[in-house]
């Protein structure tokens, strides 16, 4: 049962720390290695109000404002004119990440840090008695999943995004500001990674390179999912579960390469991943 | 005949590029010297402190040399290296810990990070350039390797010393000087080694690679082998690097193999100048030496300059320092001085391929079918087309003349039915494999390599009967007749050191026949080869083309839209509709039926 528990909730953060990276995906064709630096600032966003002494819960609304600040100017500064050389796009975000990790160690110092979490202690569920938080955070994933699928079904923004995914040449030629979704997109896709970052820290620490082995396991995800928020529930919940099952029956070094590797080899024999076509 | 007066003309063109292989041949030569007496001067001048970081600075140079020629030249972004250099430390490390230090062991060390190499790098070739794989996918592999080998190396508990690593064990009493001399001849010899193979006319091919893939395996060349062994090559000089790294510093640690240091890597050769070899060198060497001496004083205010300028060079000079301050130099002017040109030597053709004489069936197609999804594209499409025979399919747009080539040209496309090529199915085989069958596809865009000449073009197609060499280039471009002749004709054979960026969109359809035609195909199939051509240049080609199918005995099967072309060049015709043959005949059965003006007009039933 504890399993079961810790699958779901494993699944959940995944899923949390993936869905900026997969929308902006999909929008731009381009894994965003800076993905990483904006979970770590919404990390520092939360040391920041446990700092301030604010309620924890404030934490969550500033990292976004933050993320999606900081990724709106990243997008006009540094995105727009890259968006020929997709390649170079890709080292250039990956050159951000360091810019950012470098500026939080400069401000915040190297050393581990602790943020105050807004809940805590254990409350009985199936027969267990289970961190109360981890389970909010599940809550608060299903929440996101469906406020980023009414986003884009029933908003016009949404439907120009989904037209821009779909064939952004054709978008274009139909009218669609493909470069405002793409500012759009980004922008947000920063503040889910933000937010993704403020929550995830009351379950461990900050520290300026917090966000890097989170990256690689999200775009994993990103990978095999293709450019679906279904198909990335179930990659997070099948190689999360995978992850956890590895770390509880064989070690928890295996467990931590569980899931790049096994994604490493579905799309090797699989290109499309989980995605239908 | 023709051969006297094709010397005389090729004549000059052999001595310029005698000339200019001298050129580079003496400035090799020469700068080896100079480098050889810097790394050789260098213990005498320079302070304890810059000796110790240069050894190190030179190995990690030769690193990303092979970071350079997989990314800068082949167009594989890879993440990966540090990998390779890991196993080259760890080979080191484990053997002189566990098992002490003597020649012998040394020996044994040096051949286990040679061939832990290529086995990591091989299983890395099949798992991320396979074919059809995606650029994106393979970069993402080899940025999975490193992480998978550190974390291996921390669960290694005492064995690898996990996270603080191996330290304090014994190794080669070679003094410091000594180990600056072999690390620079080492990066001396990698270079030049390396420059001599990227413009060899072997080298020439990765350039192609990146330019252009897909076309490459159209060209019968195995893209995903030829990776796979660079891969397994650099990974080599990297591992050998990672040997003489732990050998001289006799400490090794999980970072050297880790994800952080294959990045790092990257952005030395983006700054240096990717694809210059030179610049990934100096850029690695300035950088590393700078990192030893300003780290100490503003260690993250440094990583940050480091960022904020790599950020800014792929934004403003993408192509790197490096070539931006010699472009600077030069006066603005992007490439340098103009590419040599060959001597043209006609050869004789080659013999017709085995059970393809007479007038037996060069293609069969039978039971042909081919869905998108729930779209049945092609729906059983049967018929025999021989050598000699000049096959036009028409039919409006949509009607799957196109996919029918496709299937013809990879054995991985259609969903169902038979393809067989001068006798032999062509069962599952991706492009390359279906060339060697016999099978030339021209592509309905020229798509060719921007950044190549012509000759260099021509050599990269003939490559799969001719192979290139890995470290020389030929002053002469062995050329099969009906690839001479399509170059005669279009005058290209006076343009053979002109890049294909500069050609004229005729130009580049005429270019792009002679490259299937150095195939040697005896299954020759045309996507439209004719379209956005003026009509004298329709002509031209249209004459060729008969010729080649009389002459040459070739089974040419054409997709073509006017019909007044068709007419003129057809001895048999098939009409395309909704994924059927309607009709099958000769031009004046066909062209001129009732059923064929119906369905380009598309009204009456």
């Amino acid at each position: 049962m504890a399993q079961l528990l810790d699958i779901v909730t494993t699944a959940a953060i995944l899923y949390a720390v993936a869905a900026g990276l997969l929308i902006v995906f999909g929008v731009m064709k381009i894994i965003n290695f800076a993905h990483g630096g904006f979970l770590t600032i919404g990390g520092y966003s939360a040391l920041i109000v446990t700092r301030l002494g604010w309620n924890p819960w404030w934490s969550l609304g500033f990292a976004v404002v933050i993320g999606v600040v900081c990724g709106a100017i990243v997008e006009r500064l540094v995105m727009r004119p890259l968006y020929a050389r997709p390649l170079d796009a890709i080292l250039a975000t990956w050159g951000l990440g360091i810019v950012v990790g470098q500026v939080i160690t400069l401000q915040f110092g190297r050393e581990v840090q602790f943020v105050q979490s807004p809940v805590s202690g254990a409350m009985a569920i199936l027969g267990e008695s289970y961190s109360q938080y981890r389970l909010i955070l599940v809550v608060l994933a299903v929440v996101l999943a469906v406020a980023i699928g009414l986003v884009l079904n029933a908003t016009s923004l949404g439907l120009q995004t989904r037209a821009v995914i779909m064939n952004e040449n054709l978008a274009r030629g139909l009218g669609i500001n493909s470069g405002l979704v793409r500012f759009a997109t980004f922008s947000i896709g920063s503040g889910l990674a933000a937010l993704a970052g403020a929550l995830i820290t009351p379950l461990s620490s900050v520290d300026p390179n917090m966000g890097v082995p989170w990256l690689v396991n999200a775009f994993m995800l990103v990978l095999v999912s293709g450019m679906s928020l279904v198909s990335l529930g179930v990659s997070c919940l099948v190689l999360g579960g995978a992850q956890v099952l590895v770390s509880t029956y064989g070690n928890p070094v295996a467990g931590g390469l569980t899931i790049v590797v096994l994604s490493a080899l579905i799309l090797r024999f699989r290109p499309q991943g989980f995605a239908r076509e | 005949m023709s051969k006297a007066p094709g010397r005389a003309a090729a004549m000059p063109a052999a001595l310029r590029a005698g000339a200019a292989r001298r050129v580079d041949t003496r400035a090799l030569v020469a700068g080896s010297a100079v480098a050889l007496a810097l790394v050789a001067a260098g213990p005498f001048v320079l302070p304890d402190f810059m000796v110790n970081n240069l050894i190190r600075a030179f190995l990690y140079a030769a690193v990303a040399l092979t970071v350079d020629v997989l990314w800068g030249y082949t167009g594989v972004l890879t993440f990966g290296q540090s990998a390779f250099f890991g196993i080259g430390v760890y080979a080191v490390g484990l053997i002189f810990t566990h098992a002490g230090f003597n020649f012998e062991y040394a020996a044994l060390a040096f051949a286990a990070a040679v061939i832990g190499a290529v086995i990591v790098a091989l299983l890395v070739g099949w798992l991320a350039f396979y074919h059809g794989a995606s650029p994106l996918y393979a970069s993402v592999v080899t940025l999975v390797l490193p992480i998978v080998v550190t974390q291996l190396l921390y669960s290694g508990g005492t064995f690898t010393g996990s996270s603080s690593g191996l330290s304090g064990f014994e190794s080669f009493q070679i003094e410091l000087d000594a180990w600056f001399r072999i690390a620079g001849a080492f990066l001396v010899a990698v270079t030049a080694a390396t420059w001599l193979f990227v413009r060899s006319d072997a080298g020439r091919v990765l350039v192609a690679i990146r330019e252009n893939e897909p076309r490459c395996e159209y060209l019968g060349l195995d893209v995903s082998r030829i990776k796979t062994w660079l891969l397994a090559a650099s990974a080599v000089v990297a591992s050998i690097a990672g040997y003489a790294f732990a050998s001289v510093q006799m400490v090794v640690a999980p970072e050297y193999a880790g994800f952080v240091f294959g990045t790092e890597l990257v952005i030395w050769v983006a700054l240096g100048g990717r694809g210059t070899l030179i610049g990934p060198v100096v850029g690695t060497l300035l950088i590393d030496v700078s990192t030893a001496y300003l780290s100490g004083n503003m260690p993250f205010m440094w990583k940050l300059v480091i960022g904020v300028t790599f950020v800014l060079v792929i934004l403003a000079a993408p192509e790197g320092i490096g070539p931006l301050a010699a472009r600077l130099l030069r006066g603005g002017r992007r490439e340098g001085p103009g590419a040599e040109v060959p001597e043209v030597r006609p050869v004789a053709d080659a013999a017709p391929a085995a059970g393809a004489e007479g007038a037996g069936a060069a293609l069969e197609v039978s039971g042909v079918r081919k869905r998108f999804g729930s779209l049945l594209v092609l729906d059983g499409i049967d018929f025999v087309a021989r050598r000699g025979e000049l096959l036009s399919l028409v039919g409006p747009n949509g009607a799957g003349k196109t996919t029918l080539l496709r299937c013809i040209a990879d054995g991985g496309e259609r969903s169902a039915g038979d393809i067989v090529v001068n006798g032999r199915s062509i069962e599952r085989r991706p492009p390359h494999e279906c060339v060697g069958l016999g099978v030339g596809r021209k592509f309905q865009n020229a798509n060719i390599f921007d950044a190549l000449t012509v000759a260099e073009t021509i050599r990269i197609a003939h490559a799969r009967v001719d192979r290139p060499s890995l470290w020389s280039r030929s002053a002469t471009l062995d050329l099969p007749q009906a690839v001479l002749r399509v170059l005669q004709t279009t005058g290209l054979d006076q343009q053979l050191g002109t890049r294909v960026r500069h050609l004229s969109h005729g130009q580049k359809q005429a270019l792009e026949l002679a490259m299937v035609l150095s195939l040697e195909p005896s299954v020759l199939l045309l996507d439209e080869p004719t379209a956005g051509l003026t009509k004298p240049e329709r002509t031209l080609i249209g004459q060729i083309l008969v010729d080649l199918a009389h002459t040459h005995d070739l089974c040419i099967v054409l997709v073509e839209h006017d019909l007044d072309f068709v007419r003129e060049i057809s001895s048999r015709v098939i009409v395309l509709h909704q994924g059927r043959i309607v009709l099958d005949g000769t031009v004046a059965e066909v062209v001129d039926s009732e059923t064929v003006r119906t369905i380009y007009s598309g009204a009456r039933r």
